[in-house]
């Protein structure tokens, strides 16, 4: 039995380019040699941080999606949970409805909370 | 809240539909943190549902997703107020 699953984890920025794809490629070839099969991967680079992590304002950020079946997810996040240099990680199982919201997304279809006139979401500061 | 105009619990009540439902939403993604924010207050809490019209079914999809933003750190956790 195999699922959907996606996992975002964060790297550390302190790192050069070189360090981050070397590390998306482990992260890539711990799922495969387990059996794993990768659908997408979505580097979104280096964003800020909304609260600091290990002392680190920012972080390398990757969304990654692929299909295992579920004892892999154990060795992955084994691994992943004794790298220094990965930050946090987030593994979620995709059930039916994230999984149609994931074709929706691919498409491009994905539906819109249309902004009203009298949303007054702005901050009073 | 009484004596601040721009509350966000203040001038929502006008309309109680639930914006997820009605925009046909069937995941509300932890990624999609524009969304997210308008669904937190300026303190980081997340807004009752007495206050969005939200329905049920959303407003815990809507929990989950806010909370796998924080731990991510999408969205914060609070927010200081700079008093």
């Amino acid at each position: 039995m195999t699922n959907f699953y996606e996992m975002t984890y964060i790297l550390n920025p302190v790192l050069d380019e070189e360090k981050f794809s070397e590390l998306v490629e482990f992260v890539n070839k711990l799922i495969t040699d387990n059996g794993g099969e990768i659908a997408e991967v979505d580097e979104w680079g280096v964003k800020k941080l909304a609260y600091d992590i290990d002392n680190k304002g920012t972080g390398y950020y990757v969304n990654l999606y692929f299909t295992a079946t579920p004892d892999v997810i154990n060795k992955v996040e084994k691994n992943m949970r004794i790298h220094d240099d990965i930050m946090r990680y987030l593994t979620l199982k995709y059930d039916s409805k994230m999984n149609r919201h994931y074709e929706l997304r691919k498409k491009g279809e994905l539906p819109v909370l249309f902004e009203e006139e009298e949303e007054n979401t702005e901050e009073d500061n | 809240m009484i004596n601040n105009p721009s509350h966000p619990k203040k001038g929502h009540l006008k309309n109680r539909d639930c914006k997820f439902t009605k925009a046909g939403f069937e995941y509300i993604d932890y990624k999609e943190t524009d969304i997210l924010e308008r669904f937190i207050n300026d303190q980081g809490k997340i807004l009752p549902r007495r206050v969005t019209g939200t329905s049920a079914k959303h407003q815990r999809q809507l929990s989950t997703a806010v909370k796998r933003a924080r731990f991510l750190a999408l969205i914060p956790y609070v927010i200081e107020n700079m008093r």
